[in-house]
């Protein structure tokens, strides 16, 4: 282990203004909309307070990705017409765009690949939800996608010193590529993005997202589907290059989460068959 | 600097020198075929190995790309003897259930494209292929040699 990489990671986790920053808007509705008797008109006005991110999320609303038809105009019409959790899905994604749409050069990224990847597994996840029956988690999932890679953001640059020896070990040792990372460096991104994730005050399905999407059945029972959904879709997108980095596929499919999710080998198939749709399906979100 | 042109996924391009031909692989594979004395090349992404349903998408498989990439060349002016082929990617999860059909399409898709080649008579030269590492390959039509970035290391291939 390097003993000053760690140092360096542990002085900048637990210094929570060496996180990065998300707008208060982003976490306030979205621990607002984890309350199912909150009121539409409270949430709308916490976002038109915010008065620049508002042009930005209603943008999206009209997007091609999310319209129904209707140009919307304000929030409560994007509320009504669009739902609650899809507008809350629409804040964040204007919130976390500024963290992710950077080049992450330790993982070899150029700028908009991790934003991008975020996007097309974000984007399958919901698919994965909604063919599962279980369209209650699409904006969960949604949301998880964006971001469950938002701790490579802040340790690529210690990747980046550290590659030759992650990778040695990956392949002298037949390991995965995050478990390297913690013999390394002391922390892999999934520990140091539950760390921002903490700092914003993301809800606890969230932060097992980031923690747990390379292992899902290490996360918390009640959380595990959820993980499990956006573990199969990071990796399916991984295999369809989108968004791969040095740490290639030097990845798992974890045979616990494709059985907590139910999908077949064919419909696995399908997912794969689809990421050409999908990228073209996120264009506009770029 | 020379134009350089991305190839997207279940996508394919064709040009002349001296442009690059750009993409990305996961378990996708990448075909590039030359025609070293017009100095014209093509590349396909592939993302599966085989077009069971006659989907329109002919570009995103290997039984139906490999064929259109050569057909494209021949209708360019190509004569087949002046045609070879490199490939690259068709990598694999690091570890996948033993029962995840979809942990073997990188293999399936090189097997599939090593096929369609031998099939339409265009020699293999240079093979970079499996493993578990994503890479990014340019091929630049100058002079038909591929370059391969894979782990945060290059290669050069330049048989042509």
């Amino acid at each position: 282990m390097d003993q000053n990489i760690k140092q360096r990671i542990e002085s900048i986790i637990s210094n929570i203004d060496q996180l990065p920053p998300l707008p208060e808007v982003a976490s306030k509705v979205i621990n607002m909309v984890s309350d199912p008797d909150v009121s539409f008109k409270l949430v709308a006005q916490e976002i038109s307070k915010n008065q620049a991110m508002t042009a930005n999320i209603l943008k999206l609303c009209n997007s091609a990705f999310f319209s129904k038809g209707k140009e919307i105009t304000s929030i409560d019409r994007a509320i009504v017409t669009l739902g609650l959790k899809e507008v809350k899905d629409i804040v964040l994604l204007v919130a976390a765009k500024p963290v992710l749409d950077k080049p992450v050069s330790g993982y070899d990224l150029a700028q908009g690949d991790l934003w991008k990847q975020g996007l097309a597994v974000a984007t399958m996840s919901r698919d994965i939800a909604i063919a599962k029956k279980r369209k209650d988690l699409s904006d969960i999932v949604f949301t998880g996608g964006i971001i469950h890679n938002v701790g490579k953001v802040v340790i690529a640059l210690f990747v980046q010193q550290a590659f030759r020896q992650i990778l040695e070990l990956v392949q002298t040792g037949n390991i995965a590529f995050h478990v390297a990372e913690k013999e390394i460096m002391g922390y892999n991104h999934q520990e140091v993005g539950e760390k921002i994730l903490i700092k914003w005050n993301f809800p606890p399905v969230l932060r097992s997202i980031v923690r747990f999407y390379q292992d899902p059945s290490a996360s918390p029972p009640e959380h595990m589907l959820e993980v499990s959904i956006v573990h199969i879709a990071n990796a399916i997108c991984l295999m369809g290059g989108v968004g791969i980095g040095s740490d290639g596929l030097y990845h798992e499919i974890k045979d616990e989460a494709i059985k907590k999710t139910g999908l077949t080998q064919a419909e696995l198939e399908e997912l794969y068959t689809r990421v050409p749709d999908i990228l073209k399906q996120i264009r506009d979100l770029q | 600097m020379s134009e350089i042109i991305t190839v997207g996924v279940a996508q394919m391009r064709y040009s002349s020198s001296p442009a690059v031909l750009r993409t990305i692989l996961g378990s996708c594979v990448g075909i590039c075929i030359y025609d070293r004395v017009k100095k014209i090349g093509g590349m396909a992404h592939i993302l599966l190995p085989q077009n069971q349903k006659n989907n329109p998408n002919l570009e995103k498989y290997a039984d139906t790309a490999v064929p259109l990439l050569v057909k494209t060349l021949l209708k360019e002016g190509s004569k087949k003897e002046n045609l070879s082929a490199k490939i690259a990617g068709g990598a694999s999860m690091f570890k996948f259930g033993s029962n995840i059909s979809l942990g073997q399409i990188g293999d399936r898709n090189i097997e599939q494209t090593k096929q369609e080649l031998q099939k339409l008579g265009i020699p293999l030269l240079v093979e970079d292929v499996g493993g578990n590492l994503g890479k990014v390959i340019d091929f630049y039509l100058e002079d038909g040699r591929m370059k391969v970035k894979a782990g945060g290391q290059e290669k050069m291939y330049y048989k042509v």
